[in-house]
């Protein structure tokens, strides 16, 4: 059976970011779930700091990525940081649009529409969906179990969800 | 740990140690607490501030008119039970030197004593085994409770107050109080001049690394006054800093007057030195 998880890579996830009252609870929780769910062999597809999420997440639930063999996988991703004027990169008026359609794409989930997106665009907008859209393809048979979490309590999109084929 | 009385508390908690003055002449208050009443209206202001400890005095450290042993217990004794009965979870310290008043407050439910005086009075340290109370040692250079300082001086004022300290911690010890409940002041401007006081605050860390925890009484007194040339009133930004560099070294209780204030200056300083995580950081992580 093949699993499939996506987090954000959202820094203050990271221990050494750790503040009293953590700014980020539910999000976490998501995550922490999500990665428990995939098991203990995890294949990571993210950028060079969506990985350093990636493991520390997966060093909480007990494991490490593994690189080779039978896995399921974790991909660190996330829409815009510029969805509002207090967002890290302000507000872009282009930016809810960007969201809404690969909020869609991921929820239904539509690899096509995933391995289509504008990468230009992403950048412009401060989204991180080169892991999605290098992942794209694995989302082609499986079905979503669950989005756990969607929200942008910062300025910048966050999914939390999970596929699985049957 | 660190046990204070019926009290715990972890390693690494920064502790506020409020001032309450059941005097009518102490310097900073100049009697404002001394009726019950207003004293244990301090102590309701103090808690709601998030103090941990009261630190209930009935006798003012400047010279002034004798008060004996009999009216410091009228002063403080049932004040301490009072304070006990309404507010369980407060840490009561009693700022005397006298033994027999020490027993006194510790049976009426004190769980700290703050010797001012540097164990002037022997049998303190007993007192305070006999009622499982933890005690504060303090640095006087060997000054009669009361006095000032005249003409002190000391090879090297932290060796002086590390070695007095610990000598005293050493006779608690011996006593049988607790290691957990044993606490090193070095009294800043007891037995010192500014420059005495300013020292110890600039290598404050030496006495920390004895790994006793330390307790540091900085609040408006006169060396800040007289570094900044400022009155008692005006001391507050002066004595604020100094805590700085105490939270930078490691102090554990601060006794001040201004609680909020110093609350958010020790976690500001103790957070720069890695000893506490922001309360929540999101800037830039998100």
């Amino acid at each position: 059976m093949t699993r499939v998880a996506l987090v954000p890579g959202c820094l203050a996830l990271l221990p050494e970011y750790a503040s009293l009252e953590d700014p980020v609870h539910d999000l976490r929780a998501a995550c922490l779930a999500a990665v428990a769910w995939l098991g203990e062999d995890v294949r990571v597809v993210a950028g060079a700091q969506g990985a350093r999420v990636a493991t520390a997440l997966l060093a909480e639930v007990g494991t490490a990525p593994v690189d080779s063999g039978e896995a399921a996988y974790l991909i660190v991703g996330n829409g815009s940081a510029r969805r509002s004027e207090k967002a890290p990169g302000h507000l872009d008026p282009r930016a809810a649009g960007f969201d809404d359609v690969l909020g869609k794409a991921l929820a239904t989930p539509d690899p096509e529409a995933l391995g289509a997106l504008d990468l230009q665009l992403a950048d412009e907008l401060w989204a991180d969906v080169g892991p999605i859209v290098e992942a794209a393809e694995l989302l082609r048979g499986v079905t979503t179990v669950a989005v756990d979490y969607e929200d942008d309590p910062y300025g910048v999109r966050y999914w939390v969800a999970r596929w699985a084929d049957r | 740990m660190l046990r204070l009385g019926r009290h715990d508390f972890g390693d690494d908690d920064a502790l506020m140690m409020a001032i309450v003055n059941r005097t009518p002449d102490s310097f900073f208050d100049k009697g404002a607490t001394w009726a019950e009443d207003a004293a244990f209206e301090r102590v309701r202001l103090v808690a709601s501030q998030g103090a941990e400890i009261v630190d209930i005095g009935g006798i003012k450290a400047a010279p002034g008119a004798e008060i004996d042993a009999a009216e410091e217990k009228a002063r403080v004794v049932d004040f301490v039970a009072r304070v006990r009965e309404e507010f369980p979870a407060l840490v009561i310290s009693v700022d005397t030197w006298r033994a027999e008043v020490g027993d006194a407050v510790c049976a009426a439910g004190a769980d700290l004593i703050n010797d001012a005086w540097g164990g002037a009075d022997p049998e303190l340290v007993d007192v305070a085994a006999a009622h499982g109370a933890a005690i504060v040692c303090t640095h006087t250079g060997g000054v009669t409770p009361r006095t000032r300082p005249y003409r002190i001086e000391y090879d090297d004022v932290v060796r002086a107050a590390i070695d007095d300290t610990l000598g005293y911690a050493q006779r608690a010890l011996d006593a049988g109080v607790a290691k957990d409940s044993i606490v090193i002041d070095p009294a800043h401007d007891f037995g010192k001049n500014t420059f005495h006081s300013l020292e110890i605050t600039r290598r404050l860390g030496e006495m920390v690394a004895t790994g006793w925890p330390v307790l540091v009484s900085l609040s408006n007194k006169d060396f800040v006054g007289e570094t900044l040339d400022l009155p008692v009133g005006e001391r507050l930004l002066g004595t604020l800093a100094a805590t700085t560099v105490c939270a930078m070294a490691g102090a554990r209780i601060y006794r001040v007057h201004q609680v909020p204030e110093t609350r958010q200056t020790v976690d500001m300083a103790r957070t720069i030195a890695g000893r506490r995580l922001p309360a929540r950081a999101i800037r830039g992580l998100q």
